[in-house]
């Protein structure tokens, strides 16, 4: 009998990442891809299912896309009660948008400190690689000290896109099915 | 009785303490499916543990929440009830509200208790509310936030009795 699990994933990371536009090309399965920044003012949400391979299940993504802009941090906290995912997203042509992944990171675990929210990092804009400054390599050990598995992406080839999304909804699956084995244990 | 309790041996012992639970549940639970109550609404549904676990009587089987919060379920009675007291076997809930409506099909609910539930460390969170004396057609659990990403609730025990017009 399929089982239908609702997953609440937060994409935070700094202005002009590419947050937005990787919601709405995973959203879109790949035909709409913003050209031009429109800047997110909150909280947009998206919701698309995912089918969880060998199961019927599935997951149902709630994408909390966040405004990257500090003066709407505040705003945005407010939409970030009980995460169950998160995706942190940086611009692999930015140093500043690199280093602040991890007080993106901290805000939304500070939101429930004692529950495991599975991450991805997610390094956007790799068809820019002529300005690239952020290696494969930093990118992964940020992500490993942090908890978080790593993926690259180009919103704008479209490419990668669908990868963090789809491990984010299995680590969900997972969790369900090992906290659902606890229950049946408790009596 | 007692001889028959005070038997090491737990085929005899396990019989006689179930059927002295089931015995004093019976008596008042309204919330019992066996005493024509039944789920209308859950925003969650595994169907290997659906809603419905929560009113057979049994702790062993539960319904399982599906991920996000809010979570709610609404029991309806068989008819108007005089509620008194609810009791609740879950896991991983951490705040809790409990609304009253007195009318068939209605979305008016007041709400009469709200409580914080303790974590618990591999056993069952047992909590028992007292509630003075409630008229209530239907009891809407809402399940504000959890310990975890997923909580189950084993039993809905409702003592009280039906309101005579
Ligand atoms: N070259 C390139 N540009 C991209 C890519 N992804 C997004 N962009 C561009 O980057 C700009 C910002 O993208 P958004 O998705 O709006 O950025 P955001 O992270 O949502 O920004 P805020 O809403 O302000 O937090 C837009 O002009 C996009 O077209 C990419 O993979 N490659
Ligand atoms: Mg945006």
């Amino acid at each position: 009998m399929p089982t239908t699990l609702r997953c609440k994933c937060v994409i935070v990371g700094d202005a002009t990442v590419g947050k937005s536009s990787i919601a709405q090309v995973f959203h879109s399965d790949g035909s709409h891809f913003p050209k031009n920044y429109t800047m997110t003012q909150g909280v947009e949400v998206l919701v698309k299912p995912v089918n969880i391979p060998e199961t019927t299940d599935s997951v149902e993504m709630y994408i909390y896309d966040s405004a990257g802009k500090e003066i709407f941090s505040d705003l945005v906290r407010r939409f970030w009660d009980h995460p169950s995912v998160v995706i942190v997203v940086f611009d692999c042509t930015s140093e500043t948008s690199f280093s602040s992944c991890k007080k993106w990171l901290e805000r939304i675990r500070s939101q429930c400190p004692d529950i495991q929210i599975p991450g991805a990092l997610l390094a956007n804009k790799i068809d820019l690689d002529q300005r690239r400054v952020i290696s494969p390599k930093a990118g992964k050990e940020l992500a490993q000290s942090n908890k978080l598995e790593y993926f690259e992406c180009s919103a704008k080839e479209m490419q990668n896109v669908d990868t963090p999304f789809f491990y984010l909804a299995n680590e969900f699956h997972k969790l369900y099915q090992e906290r659902v084995e606890l229950f049946d244990s408790l009596t | 009785m007692l001889a028959r309790l005070l038997q090491p041996e737990a085929k005899f012992v396990k019989p006689v303490l179930t059927l002295l639970c089931h015995h004093k549940w019976t008596m008042f639970d309204v919330a019992l499916s066996s005493a024509g109550a039944h789920i209308a609404l859950a925003t969650s549904s595994d169907e290997k543990h659906p809603p419905e676990n929560m009113i057979d009587g049994k702790a062993e089987t539960f319904w399982s929440t599906t991920g996000m919060f809010p979570q709610e379920v609404v029991i309806r009675f068989q008819t108007m009830m005089k509620i008194t007291n609810v009791h609740i076997c879950s896991y991983n809930i951490r705040k809790l509200k409990l609304e009253a409506s007195e009318m068939d099909e209605s979305t008016k609910y007041d709400t009469i208790a709200e409580t914080e539930i303790d974590e618990t460390d591999s056993q069952l969170q047992q909590e028992e509310i007292q509630l003075g004396e409630k008229r209530a057609y239907s009891l809407r659990l809402v399940i504000e936030s959890g310990y975890d990403h997923f909580v189950s609730v084993h039993k809905v025990v409702v003592s009280g009795q039906a309101v005579h017009q």
